[in-house]
């Protein structure tokens, strides 16, 4: 049974592999029929895990055999989600508002608190850390204080190239362009973008090449199989 | 502004102070306030995903009434309702997903994955073509040191390459650059948040 099912599950995920690497070739009706059925696939297995992982034990238990006051709490929640259905008619559509800025409400407080206690603190802190000559790096401590400072004007100077705000044309009676200083900074800052965009690719190519690698001996181990 | 938007506005506002207010003062009843309205908002969520892929769902079912591409969208009506049936019954953890998963999700994933690697090559080298300055320079011969780097050379590994070029490159500018980038963003998103709870943006429709 065991090996049946693993068979089944093999010929279908080689037919779909070849339909997507079609794409090769040019685009295809092939690719574009794999394309539309994975999305379908996709988008009902989302629909089964979102049904099972989160409405099941959140909504339909507790409403099941939850307590007068748990059942009462879910009164809130169950019409928000309901009015949502109102976003599906054009006509309708803003009789879902009130959940959307309940989501977005919520979201913005969250992103929020993951900014702060998530991004900006740990990296402030990395960022000072480098310049803990207690800290055992393997370097010598001028070696080290070097790396960090070059790593801080690095950040500082992607900072600044992300710095798009000028004067009003009207108050400084200049073209409304970033001053000479400003300028020079931000074009190293492009420089250091541009190392990290460069050390980004070759990670996200490593990875597609890996699965290039993956898929192209799935194949072959599909027909020696055999 | 409508009355409606007024609505809308000020429960994204009260919402999102509340859950502020849970995460920076911890008092007992503000942090199970906080927690109380994350369960709801997680459940709202599961509710917007379903709506989702109802919209979805109506999208291609008015394709295939009106015959534009009609093939292409009742493969996806198709295989989108027999998935959620299988997948419904079956549970996530069982066999009819399993094999949707492991025969169709998990493949196709893998595939585009690895056909990326060919537009990534091709793109890299049109990059050098049409846009040759010192930026482009620069990121592509980053990119190249850094292969070379971690890739196995069928002469050997490049001791300076390897040792010193290599981890210099990822420890200092270009971890210079992404810390950067990342407090960028976390400004940005920190930003965009104070506005949603100021009023200043609407996302949600109430102008």
């Amino acid at each position: 049974m065991q090996i049946s099912l693993d068979l089944i599950t093999g010929v279908i995920a080689f037919v779909f592999t070849l339909m997507v690497f079609s794409y090769v070739l040019s685009d295809n009706p092939v690719f574009r029929a794999a394309l539309h059925i994975f999305i379908g696939v996709s988008a009902g297995y989302a629909a089964a895990v979102t049904w099972h992982q989160v409405l099941v034990p959140r909504l339909v238990e507790p409403l099941i055999n939850g307590s007068m006051v748990e059942r009462g709490l879910l009164v809130i929640p169950v019409l928000l989600g309901l009015s949502l259905l109102f976003k599906v008619s054009q006509r309708a559509a803003s009789l879902g508002s009130a959940a959307m800025a309940f989501l977005v409400g919520t979201g913005a407080a969250v992103a929020i608190t993951g900014a702060l206690t998530g991004t900006l603190f740990p990296q402030f802190m990395a960022a000072i850390g480098r310049f803990d000559m207690s800290r055992s790096s393997g370097l010598a401590a001028a070696e080290q204080l070097a790396y960090a400072s070059v790593a801080l004007l690095g950040t500082a100077v992607t900072l600044v190239y992300f710095q798009f705000g000028v004067r009003d044309k009207s108050e400084t009676q200049t073209s409304g362009r970033r001053n000479t200083v400003i300028r020079i900074l931000a074009y190293l800052g492009q420089i250091f973008v541009a190392i990290t965009f460069g050390a980004l690719f070759a990670g996200v190519f490593t990875a597609a090449l890996t699965a290039l690698i993956e898929r192209t001996d799935f194949i072959i181990n599909l027909f020696t199989g055999f | 502004m409508k009355l409606r938007g007024v609505f809308s506005t000020a429960i994204a506002i009260s919402t999102g102070v509340f859950v502020l207010l849970g995460a920076l003062i911890p008092t007992d009843i503000l942090v199970d306030f906080r927690i109380l309205l994350l369960q709801w908002a997680v459940l709202v969520a599961g509710f917007a995903v379903l709506v989702g892929i109802i919209n979805l769902l109506v999208v291609h079912l008015a394709k295939i009434r009106a015959k534009s591409g009609s093939g292409y969208s009742l493969l996806l009506a198709l295989s989108l309702l027999a998935s959620l049936v299988i997948a419904i019954f079956s549970t996530p953890q069982g066999t009819g997903s399993r094999i949707l998963f492991d025969g169709i999700i998990q493949p196709v994933e893998a595939t585009l994955m690895a056909l990326m690697s060919i537009s990534l090559l091709y793109a890299s080298m049109r990059l050098l073509r049409h846009r040759a300055g010192l930026l482009s320079i620069v990121f592509i011969a980053t990119a190249i040191i850094l292969l070379l780097g971690a890739a196995p050379l069928p002469f050997g590994e490049v001791g300076i390459l390897h040792y010193i070029i290599s981890p210099f490159i990822e420890q200092v500018p270009a971890a210079a650059g992404a810390r950067g980038i990342l407090i960028g963003v976390a400004l940005g998103t920190l930003t965009t948040g104070l506005r949603v709870l100021f009023g200043a943006d609407r996302p949600f429709g109430g102008k």
